[in-house]
């Protein structure tokens, strides 16, 4: 038998790699563009999300309502049942850089797959059998594992803020070397991409993508085998596709490279071991085979392939686990009362609803230009983990902004208008006496008067006497707030001088979205 | 032609060769332009030019500095930001006498690629050619203001290193100061926490307005901000004067722009620093204004 590798398949391996740059290129760009550009409304920012049918199941599965614009998860379903998980080996973003760090680590030397992996598959459809199951008691924990949203909250929340600090270091680097212009025009860029530099958790979040990528040593693409439900559910979509393997018996020495160097551990050698539902189109088994002996031929015919070790008793374990999980998930005392500094982005639905259908994607707190909106560590309980709050110290709501409803996939944040964004209230404004300058010292200072958005403004001001710590007194103009005009936009926080612990602060209460979280008798007001 | 004639003749040829030309530059340019039409660009050239034209303050090779106010996230039609056809008008008057660069910024209060762009400046400037970077901070550092309250505080080097800086403000209500005009308007060129100048914010603005020493100030009057200052929110919180005022006094230009708001300029505790610090005067009936309408 001559020993020559196909060229065709070659050449396939390296048409996938181009898609996946171009995919992995297009999902970053949207990304990245998810800010202000200089018009109020942004594109469809989102619309890699709206591919996704895992999202669009649990949102249904979990808010009990039909988002039309998964809609477009239709098409990967039509392509995954015809032509196999060609999402995962040649679209998704996340699992290319998966690909890339698994190619990187085998390259280096760090990975080196002797033979064939065994078992572990199952992992994942017990994840995807968690998510359904939670989303059917409407808990969405979907977020935390869907390969979209972990790598847009990822590079949000913690490659970009990285990256931001890097190039704040260069900038200092390249003054220190004279390269002024350089330095400048770094400045300028990052200023224009407003790349928000602070999140929370961003340490946390890049953590945990570390250690996904790092697990890619023990495994190629392990989180593609073993974590990923969305890869889940297009491997239970695509068992009856047209393209199945099939080794030439005659030309196969039995080298096993195909199935030592299988991506994805669908095991072309033998030929009934393969599985459809693990299969990425990777391309890599054929184009590896010293015989040219494997190949993809079309074959409408149906063959059962040999499931993944994930039996019934498992499944049911699973779901009965979840089950047992979900109320575990609700204990929190923002059920009790509402959370004071739970401050969500305008347009939020009210919280059952809205919890119902966050990804904790982290788009919001991408697109939100002064970088107010983190993600939540235990405001909303644990269920709301990385769901986008307002923290004013960090930054405000932008009065004429509503990207972060624009850009939210799921809904959970209501898609506004400007004009609509303007009247909604997240919340209300206090001020604390004992701290604020006017009030306690008797310097001037209203601050955040000077601030307030609205036109009349929320925060007038009233003269007060006040006795200074030498005994004398002093008159000066110190902040009142109308509650009936008060947005909650967080302004005043932001930029009030008293800077550790300001002392004017937005709360929850007050908030459009909520029925209880109320404080204004309504029939009372005159 | 006899001796008399000639002595004559020669009298009256050195009074037209020397003195007439004399009188010419002599010809002391008014304290304040006052220029009133429709077009915010047309005023703003129309007062410089009264004032002797931009070449009086810009020479050949300068590098010019406008500040303009671009602080708040509002349309022009809210008058919470410089008129941006004023600014581009000075950015061209600034090239047109020679100018080597031009550059435009402010340190805005709302997030500032929205001020930029929404208030019109940047594209306006730019349009003129002008650069219109946003505050870089690695080239913000503390300087000694020497004021007479205000020691030191964080600058923005591009003030301080350019060779002509001219001060573009509108003319607004302001809670605290009563008025926010041209010396308010530098706080838009120094860093953070400017915020804890309103402690002494009258002292404040003084002291920064004698530091930044601008060549000309040319005041933005065409549609002012009457209440809920400084950044308004309503249209019906403006109000449309279509003036421009341009003067090298930047005491009597905030004084002009303080009766723009019904405030004597005497009553501005600000202007009386101003006067008793020697930065100009507010004693408008004295000063020689020149009124024109474009």
């Amino acid at each position: 038998m001559k020993k020559e590798r196909s060229r065709k398949h070659r050449a396939l391996q390296l048409l996938r790699v181009a898609v996946q740059a171009v995919f992995l290129g297009l999902f970053l760009k949207l990304l990245l563009g998810t800010r202000f550009s200089g018009e109020d409304y942004i594109g469809n920012v989102e619309v890699f999300f709206h591919f996704d049918p895992l999202l669009g199941v649990v949102s249904f599965l979990a808010s009990r309502q039909v988002l039309a614009f998964f809609g477009l998860a239709a098409v990967t379903v039509v392509v995954t049942a015809l032509l196999g998980r060609v999402a995962c080996g040649w679209v998704c973003p996340l699992g290319t850089v998966h690909q890339f760090f698994s190619w990187l680590f085998k390259k280096t030397k760090m990975v080196r797959p002797k033979k064939p992996a065994v078992g572990g598959l199952w992992v994942k459809y017990a994840v995807l059998v968690f998510v359904l199951v939670s989303a059917v008691l409407t808990l969405d924990l979907v977020g935390l594992f869907d390969p979209l949203s972990f790598l847009t909250r990822t590079v949000t929340t913690a490659v970009i803020p990285a990256f931001a600090q890097a190039a704040s270091a260069g900038v200092g680097g390249l003054y220190a070397l004279k390269l002024d212009a350089f330095g400048d025009g770094l400045t300028q860029a990052v200023e224009r991409l407003t790349l928000n530099g602070t999140f929370g958790q961003g340490f946390f979040i890049g953590l945990l993508f570390l250690g996904a990528l790092l697990l890619n040593l023990e495994r190629e693409r392990f989180w593609c085998r073993s974590v990923c439900p969305t890869g889940a559910l297009l491997g239970l979509l695509s068992r009856w596709n047209l393209f199945k393997v099939k080794v030439d018996e005659a030309r196969c020495t039995k080298c096993n490279l195909c199935s030592t160097h299988c991506q994805t551990q669908a095991s072309p050698f033998p030929n009934k071991e393969w599985k459809s539902s693990e299969c990425v189109y990777c391309e890599t088994c054929a184009a590896v085979c010293p015989t040219k002996a494997v190949t993809f031929p079309l074959r409408w015919k149906r063959e059962p392939p040999p499931a993944v070790d994930f039996s019934k008793r498992r499944v049911l374990a699973t779901a009965a686990l979840a089950a047992a999980s979900v109320p575990f998930f609700r204990i929190s005392k923002a059920r009790k009362r509402a959370h004071d500094r739970l401050i969500r982005p305008p347009g939020s639905l009210a919280e059952d609803a809205f919890l119902a259908k966050c990804v904790k994607c982290g788009q919001c707190m991408k697109a939100c230009p002064t970088n107010g909106l983190q993600p939540a560590l235990s405001e909303a309980g644990p269920e709301g983990l990385w769901t986008p709050v307002l923290v004013p110290k960090v930054g405000y709501c932008e009065y004429y902004c509503s990207l972060c409803s624009q850009v939210c996939p799921t809904g959970a944040i209501k898609e506004l208008t400007i004009p609509e964004k303007t009247v909604v209230r997240i919340g209300t404004a206090w001020v604390n006496k004992n701290r604020c300058l006017p009030y306690f010292l008797g310097r001037p200072c209203i601050v955040c008067e000077e601030h307030c958005p609205t036109s009349p403004k929320a925060i007038k001001f009233v003269l007060v006497e006040a006795t200074r710590p030498d005994g004398t007194t002093a008159v000066q103009k110190a902040p009142v707030i109308d509650l009936d005009l008060c947005i909650g936009c967080g302004i005043c926080e932001t930029k009030c001088p008293v800077v550790d612990d300001p002392a004017i602060y937005v709360t929850s209460v007050g908030e459009s979205r909520s029925k209880t979280n109320q404080l204004l008798l309504q029939t009372l007001s005159e | 032609m006899n001796r008399r004639a000639f002595l004559r003749s020669a009298a009256w040829g050195s009074l037209a060769l020397g003195v007439r030309p004399g009188r010419l530059t002599a010809a002391p340019p008014p304290d304040l332009a006052f220029v009133q039409g429709e077009s915010p660009g047309a005023l703003a050239k129309a007062a410089v030019e009264t004032l002797g034209g931009m070449g009086k303050f810009v020479a050949k090779g300068d590098v010019v500095m406008i500040k303009p106010n671009i602080g708040w996230d509002r349309t022009p039609e809210l008058a919470a930001c410089t008129n941006p056809e004023i600014v581009k008008a000075l950015v061209e008057l600034a090239f047109a006498a020679g100018a080597k660069t031009v550059t435009v910024m402010d340190n805005t209060t709302n997030q500032a690629q929205r001020c930029y762009i929404r208030s019109g400046i940047q594209a306006a400037a730019k349009a003129a050619g002008a650069d219109v970077p946003f505050v870089n901070p690695r080239r913000v550092k503390k300087m000694a203001v020497r004021g007479v309250w205000l020691k030191e505080w964080d600058v923005i080097q591009d003030f301080v290193e350019a060779d002509k800086v001219i001060n573009v403000p509108i003319v607004k209500h302001h809670s605290l100061c009563r008025a926010t005009i041209g010396m308010k308007n530098w706080l838009g060129a120094i860093g953070d926490p400017r915020n804890q100048l309103h402690q002494r914010l009258d002292e404040a603005m003084v002291d920064l307005a004698a530091f930044f020493k601008p060549a000309l100030t040319v005041l933005d009057a065409y549609r002012i901000l009457v209440r809920n200052g400084p950044q308004g929110g309503r249209p019906s919180d403006t109000k449309l004067l279509k003036t421009v005022v341009a003067g090298t006094d930047a005491a009597a230009v905030d004084a002009m722009g303080a009766t723009f708001l019904e405030i004597p300029p005497a009553e501005l505790p600000y202007l009386k620093f101003a006067v008793d610090r020697g930065l100009g005067r507010i004693d408008l009936e004295k000063l020689a204004i020149e009124k024109r309408t474009v």
